[in-house]
């Protein structure tokens, strides 16, 4: 343990000369006033190993960009145990903070974001220990936060909490998917019947559990996309799949799905 | 004949390479960021030239028309939500949303109230109209400016960024009455 933490002090210089250079485009301006305000003055690094990004260069919807962050295995005492991804353009910029359930192995975890205008997204993992490690991606979208609802309000009243869980071992691929049918909206969406923006109203917290084991939880800001939507690392065990989740009114909204997914 | 479908055809063209729409006879409802016309209610749109005499002779009252949506209702409590700087011609006055191709009541009392405080109930007081390049919510806000009864209303379709691009003063500025 102090061997890898020496290692990683030594290496640190020069992975910062290696980031500074390959990053004379986009402006990291936005992050160092950021930063402060979600972590104070503790340090972040960008270590590899810890937590991956992938996110598109240039995305299609910019109310539905994919994020995909890669969580490798690790040795216990060095297990990132959460994870917060922020989105440093939108005007809210924390999208969501992950916490992990079991640490064991490694975790990919995939969502769906609003992006507001070009922009990095970035994720912050912690460890046991408290430090922070860093990756980051520029993506190129805009006006995610203010796009238009996909769906009537009534529509989205009329499915409002209703869940979807699937499992893709049927594909060969040891992963789930959970849905959540919500509007979440932003508070920077203008009605098209009203012509004002209508008031922010979207998912907070997000737990999902195999039996009585939490697979994650989440707590969210405005930046996720309608209907959230998550996809995740997930071997079935014969256990059944509770998710769980609350909205900024304090609505709760809970299903229960078999351990393959076929209940729905 | 011939020469008139060569020319016909030239015309086309010409069109097609980027040569400015045709003013549509009411506001425009959607894809506000688009080319725009030349004219409005065909009077040419002021250069940045035109603009900026009238700028240093403290001639108009120079009003910025880009939408800003405020900090929303609804947020949880301590939610982090940042007023993003809002670079402008510096002394224009920014009026929000009232550009849109179909504004809420509240809205066009806004904009009303607004105008008519800004100008002293002068309806011949000069006033100059704009947001950023292509955008349609400086020819819908100038359109109805003019509907409003406002008789000096002029449309600078250049924007912050034709103003910015002749290295001409700009302000960070905040909505009217916020």
């Amino acid at each position: 343990m102090p061997s890898r933490r020496l290692m990683l002090q030594c290496a640190l210089p020069l992975l910062w000369t290696v980031v500074a250079q390959a990053e004379s485009g986009p402006s990291q301006d936005t992050w160092t006033g950021l930063k402060p305000m979600f972590f104070g003055d503790r340090t972040i690094d960008e270590a590899p190993g810890y937590v991956a990004l992938e996110a598109p260069k240039r995305a299609e919807d910019a109310a539905l960009v994919p994020i995909d962050l890669k969580f490798p295995r690790r040795e216990t005492g060095d297990r990132v145990v959460a994870a917060t991804v922020i989105v440093d353009e939108n005007p809210s910029p924390l999208a969501t903070t992950l916490r992990r359930g079991a640490l064991d192995g490694a975790f990919d975890f995939g969502l769906r974001l609003r992006v507001n205008s070009y922009s990095y997204v970035r994720v912050i993992a912690e460890t046991e220990t408290g430090a922070l490690h860093m990756a980051k991606a520029f993506v190129k979208a805009a006006g995610g936060c203010s796009a238009p609802a996909s769906k009537d309000p009534e529509e989205a009243t009329a499915n409002l909490g209703k869940m979807k869980f699937r499992s893709f071992a049927g594909q060969g691929m040891a992963e789930a998917q959970a849905m959540i049918r919500h509007p979440n909206y932003s508070g920077m969406q203008m009605d098209q019947i009203t012509r004002l923006y209508t008031p922010a109203w979207y998912v907070t917290q997000v737990a999902v559990r195999q039996g009585d084991r939490l697979l994650f939880s989440l707590e969210n800001g405005i930046s996720l996309s309608e209907d959230p939507t998550f996809r995740f690392t997930y071997a079935a065990n014969g256990q059944p799949v509770r998710i769980e989740a609350k909205d900024s009114k304090g609505a709760d909204y809970a299903q229960t799905f078999s351990a393959d997914g076929a209940a729905y | 004949m011939r020469a008139g479908f060569t020319g016909a055809l030239l015309f086309r063209l010409t069109l097609a390479a980027g040569a400015a729409p045709a003013e549509p006879p009411s506001y425009r409802l959607d894809d506000y960021q688009a080319p725009v016309p030349a004219t409005l209610n065909g009077r040419p749109a002021l250069t940045v030239a035109e603009a900026r005499a009238l700028w240093e002779g403290k001639q108009a009252l120079f009003l910025d028309v880009l939408p800003h949506p405020p900090r929303p209702e609804g947020l949880m409590a301590g939610t982090v939500f940042m007023e993003k700087p809002h670079l402008s011609i510096a002394g224009a006055i920014w009026l929000p949303e009232v550009g849109r191709g179909e504004l809420a009541a509240t809205t066009e009392t806004y904009f009303r109230q607004s105008l008519a405080a800004l100008t002293g109930g002068d309806k011949s007081r000069k006033i100059v109209i704009f947001c950023k390049r292509d955008c349609w919510m400086s020819w819908n806000a100038a359109r109805r400016a003019q509907g409003y009864g406002y008789t000096s209303v002029l449309w600078y379709a250049d924007g912050i960024e034709g103003w910015r691009e002749a290295g001409l003063p700009t302000q960070d500025i905040k909505p009217y009455g916020s």
